[in-house]
């Protein structure tokens, strides 16, 4: 067994912007994995919202996350049998809401995306996608946002817009960001930025205000 | 009304299409297909039956009985229900004029009123004749009407005279349809030769003691019925030894004899539904691993692991539904396609219509083999953990389900054994089917398994590494996720019972051609007067080149009571009931006969002089559970007799010699009405004087040349093999749906190894080389284990339950061989063109 977290102790306060930054390799998604429930830690904590992980089992776990988490992949990861309105409302129609429709509609909108709502993935652009993934993410207004590299796979123009429209929304409903990133800039945008080297924090520091705020 | 997430769901993922599904509905579609058809089939020729009661029974009540027919007292009493026509059978043999050619007949000599119901039809140019008028005497000359069989095998034609025993006969026409035939029951040896009754004393053959049966067959007045018209019958003449039937069930032995073929087509067609589950796991699997990015994204978003189960579930049997529909609606139209050769085959029109019953089992079949092997690769995926979508490498979905699909799994596997065993009325047969199946699928699941990882092992050997082609061969069929098992246990099934039947049809044969001539006798005789013996014995051993004859006497009669018990409800093992079904040869003896051993009880003194006593064979002992000591009642034409039993004999059955399973002790007997049966050894160049004489000499007397009798188990042989070979051919087919998935679910995985190959400086030559090494390797691990484990099973049918030598059948061994590696040749060829056929730098610039 290869232990990639070591000694890690992190506290983020609700609607706190944390960059997550660090080599290839150095346990940032393997962080993520844990805050978002999709990996138990061997050993030591993990309380998201006052939920201990640990005592939740793994269909336990996905309610925790249909309830309390939106995920954003570098790879967009929609489901390309479902259009973007579909795609967007799949979380909610996963916690059961009777308005999944009309809030995937208005968060597609929200994205600038009210023209797509029937197009398949297929028929997106990069950009286009990862907008319908954000949507997806907010859509049941979680309490927690992780985001894995969102611009990874946009060009430069694209992937600046994609994170203005994350901040922006996160900033709109109180969203607790963590955000992982290679881009030293926009690691900078958040309220802190926590640097990891082979699994551990090297770095925990706030950044200036002025740019946070931005 | 709330919306059923899983359902809403699985209809969005079914707009990708049934591209990965086709080998799915291709394999429920044959399997349903054949079920269907054959319970179609077989519900249209059982109503067929149900419908033409009357005219197979040939009237609404048919007595039969032996050796005598009704008297003037019972004639009466029957008369008074409705019209009656009596009719004798009797197996006789018909020759030619000049007395060189001779044939046994199914002889029927009928009343003028025959028959009751129905018509029978002459060809041309009797068409459209009574039976009276063919039949009729005319100048002096009785007529027969023959089946075209008889003329051909006697050289004959209409117009010519044939004689029947003593009595020459004009043949006046050629019968094209009896239609009473299979109602008669029993099966026939030889065509039928109808004469008029009033013919019939003329011919001698009427002796007391030949197998004659008489038919007394009633057509009921107006406002009489059957049911409490038999049940009178039965209580005025239940002790007369009547066989008396009804035309609500005219033919039991054909109801049986479908019944039983449409049991054994249906679990051929469960079979090839067996081997297509493979097909429909592989096909669950495949997807499923191709939506794991899809499924671990649905988790992310928060959907339960329950969710995702019944979600993929609902998409499985949704597209299951279209095969077996596709099947369902090819099982309706079958029995339209196949009318002809129902006609050709069963003796009955058939009226086609649509069953839903029997469709409907098909697809309760088929969605219970689409459910038991999509649970599992289900199960696997419901347990895609949401974090693989962090990960670079997607790794296919392993591991055991959890307890909950291993457990409706369970369930389904026993609803589809409680299925069979409760639709197919043969309930050991089934039985033994699921046993079978279930042993045969881990057997083979293993030795597919060990063959795996011996290629496995293998590829580690030093001389192989240094081989690229080989070494990249044997990887592709031992990598992780590889169907190679799967493919060898299904293509492996079809061909293991490909071995099993050619190798047993061999040693069979081989028997048949090889030993049993060598010691079997060349002729029976039946029928020969008890009088004639010695003048027979005489005759018949002056024939040049006869060695020897051997003459022995038969009776016929019944076993009535066991201790006092009636027969028929002293049965304790059904396996043997046959000792007591109807009347059975039986003759006396002071020496014991050749060919048995005594298991129990001692022979009689030659001298001996006590009360009845009698020997029994082993399976009548058995049948009634009796033994040494206790007491058999039996009726010997007419006349019931008591013996003791004195001992119990194991019967070589196989010597063809004649053996008796009842031989009484000498002194009892001598004085009732008995024939003589006689065989004769003789070389085959003395066959044909010995036909002579006895055409001459002994026209009464019925002759089976056993090389004919020989021909005749042979094409039952055959016939069996044919129908063995069906289940393969299905099976296989099905083995081969099976395959062709494998190799179109692992074309992405090809066409990158070819591309990643040909980047390194690998020709086409080479890549395809690989490819055929690693298909050609799959086709010869399928049939080595067919080889091995057919060898095994066609040893334990030959050995232990035949007793005959077990030979290994090269040439079935070479063919399966041929058979294998062609058919995975073929697929592997046509994948691999495909994968070589794609251009590199697409691919690459993607990945």
């Amino acid at each position: 067994m290869v232990n990639i977290l070591k000694g890690i102790s992190l506290q983020v306060e609700a609607g706190e912007r944390v960059g997550l930054v660090g080599p290839s390799g150095s346990g940032k998604s393997s962080l993520m994995m844990l805050l978002g429930g999709l990996e138990r830690p061997t050993g030591g904590t993990v309380r998201v919202g006052g939920q201990d992980l640990a005592v939740l089992d793994e269909d336990g776990l996905a309610r925790f996350r249909r309830d309390n988490v939106g995920i954003v992949f570098q790879n967009f990861h929609l489901v390309p049998t479902m259009t973007a309105l579909e795609n967007v409302a799949l979380p909610a129609e996963f916690a059961g809401k009777d308005d999944a429709f009309e809030r995937a509609e208005a968060g597609l909108k929200a994205v600038g995306l009210s023209h797509r709502l029937e197009h398949y993935p297929g028929q997106l652009s990069g950009g286009e996608q990862q907008r319908v993934a954000l949507a997806r993410a907010l859509v049941c207004q979680p309490r927690l946002v992780l985001a894995d590299e969102p611009t990874g796979n946009l060009d430069g123009e694209t992937g600046r817009q994609v994170i203005a429209l994350l901040f922006d929304l996160a900033r709109l409903h109180g969203t607790t960001l963590i955000l992982i990133t290679h881009d030293a800039a926009l690691a900078e945008r958040c309220d802190r930025i926590v640097r990891l080297a082979d699994g551990r924090i090297v770095e925990d520091r706030a950044t200036a205000p002025l740019e946070a705020a931005q | 009304m709330k919306r059923f997430l899983p359902l809403v769901l699985a209809r969005r993922e079914l707009r990708a299409g049934a591209r990965g599904f086709r080998i799915l509905i291709a394999c429920l579609a044959l399997g349903v297909g054949t079920i269907a058809s054959v319970q179609s089939l077989s519900r249209d020729i059982l109503g067929g039956i149900e419908a033409q009661g009357r005219s197979l029974l040939g009237g609404d009540i048919a007595i039969r009985t032996i050796y005598h027919g009704v008297n003037a007292d019972q004639l009466r009493t029957l008369e008074g229900y409705g019209t009656v026509s009596e009719s004798v059978d009797l197996r006789g043999m018909a020759r030619t004029a000049d007395g060189l050619h001779s044939t046994l007949v199914e002889a029927k000599a009928v009343d003028p009123g025959y028959p009751l119901v129905g018509a029978v039809q002459f060809m041309a140019p009797a068409e459209g004749m009574k039976p009276a008028e063919v039949l009729a005497q005319k100048d002096g000359l009785w007529g027969a009407a023959v089946e075209q069989a008889a003329l051909d095998r006697l050289g004959a034609h209409l117009g010519d005279r044939l004689q029947l025993g003593a009595l020459a006969y004009e043949i006046r026409a050629v019968i094209a349809k009896e239609p009473d035939r299979i109602g008669t029951g029993g099966f026939n040896l030889g065509p039928r030769f109808l004469v008029a009754l009033d013919s019939m004393p003329a011919t001698g053959l009427m002796q007391p003691g030949s197998l004659t049966y008489y038919d007394t067959r009633i057509l009921l007045k107006p406002g009489v019925t059957v049911e409490p018209t038999e049940k009178e019958i039965r209580r005025l003449y239940g002790d007369a030894g009547w066989r008396v039937s009804d035309s609500r069930d005219a033919a039991p032995e054909i109801r049986n004899f479908v019944t039983r073929l449409a049991t054994f087509l249906t679990l051929v067609g469960l079979t090839a539904l067996l081997v297509g589950g493979v097909g429909v796991g592989n096909a669950v699997k495949s997807y499923l691993d191709g939506r794991i990015g899809v499924i671990a994204t649905m988790k992310c978003l928060g959907a339960s692991g329950r969710l995702i189960a019944w979600t993929y579930l609902i998409q499985v049997m949704a597209l299951s539904l279209v095969g077996i529909a596709i099947g369902v609606a090819a099982g309706a139209v079958a029995p339209l396609a196949l009318s002809g050769v129902i006609a050709d085959h069963f003796p009955v029109s058939v009226h086609i219509s649509v069953h839903p019953l029997g469709l409907l089992l098909a697809a309760a079949y088929g969605a219970l083999i689409a459910l038991g092997f999509s649970l599992w690769p289900i199960g696997r995926a419901r347990a895609v953990p949401a974090g693989t979508l962090f990960r670079d490498l997607v790794q296919p979905a392993g591991g055991r389900p959890d307890s909950a699909i291993l457990l409706a799994t369970g369930i389904t596997l026993a609803a589809l054994i409680g299925l069979l065993l409760a639709t197919s009325g043969q309930l050991v047969f089934s039985a033994g089917f699921a046993a079978g199946a279930i042993v045969t699928f881990g057997v083979l699941g293993l030795a597919a398994r060990l063959l795996a990882w011996l290629a496995k092992r293998a590829g580690r050997v030093d001389w192989i590494r240094r081989h690229p082609t080989l070494r990249l061969a044997l990887a592709n069929l031992t990598r992780p996720g590889a169907a190679t098992v799967s493919v060898v246990l299904s293509l492996g099934l079809g061909l293991t019972i490909l071995v099993t039947i050619a190798e047993v049809e061999t040693d069979f044969r081989g028997e048949v051609e090889r030993d049993i001539p060598a010691e079997a006798p060349a002729f029976f005789f039946l029928d020969i007067q008890h009088a004639d013996r010695d003048a027979f014995f005489n005759t018949i051993s002056a024939v040049p080149g006869v060695t020897r004859v051997e003459t022995v006497p038969s009776l016929r009669g019944r076993i009535v009571a066991a201790r006092g018990v009636p027969a028929d409800k002293a049965v304790v093992d059904k396996r043997y009931a046959w000792v007591l079904g109807g009347d059975r040869g039986m003759t006396y003896a002071v020496t014991q006969p050749a060919r048995s051993h005594l298991i129990a009880g001692k022979w009689w003194p030659a001298d001996y002089r006590g009360p009845p006593e009698v020997s029994i064979a082993k399976e009548v002992a058995l049948a009634l559970g009796i033994k040494v000591g206790d007491e058999l009642t039996f009726n010997i034409v007419g006349r019931d007799l008591k013996a003791t039993v004195a001992n119990v004999r194991e019967i070589d059955w196989g010597g063809l010699g004649i053996n008796f399973s009842l031989v009484f002790a000498p002194g009892f007997l001598e004085g009732a009405p008995q024939t003589e049966i006689a065989t004769a050894y003789a070389p085959r160049s003395a066959e044909e004087g010995v036909e002579r004489v006895v055409n001459q000499n002994y026209p009464g007397v019925t002759m089976i040349g056993v090389r004919d009798a020989l021909a005749t188990v042979d094409s039952l042989i055959g016939q069996i093999g044919t129908a063995v070979r069906l289940t393969a051919g299905v099976a296989l087919a099905a083995g081969t749906l099976v395959l062709a998935g494998a190799i179109a679910a692992g074309e992405r995985r090809r066409i990158y190894d070819a591309v990643v190959l040909k980047v390194l400086g690998a020709t086409r030559a080479t890549v395809m080389r690989a490819f055929l090494i690693e298909h050609g390797l799959l086709g010869l691990m399928a049939a080595a284990i067919a080889i091995a484990l057919g060898s095994l099973a066609a040893w334990a049918v030959v050995v232990p339950v035949m007793d005959l030598h077990w030979r290994f059948s090269v040439g079935a061994a070479a063919g399966v061989a041929a058979i294998a590696a062609v058919v995975t040749l073929t697929f592997g060829m046509v994948g691999t063109l495909r994968a070589l056929g794609r251009r590199s730098a697409p691919l690459l610039r993607n990945e």
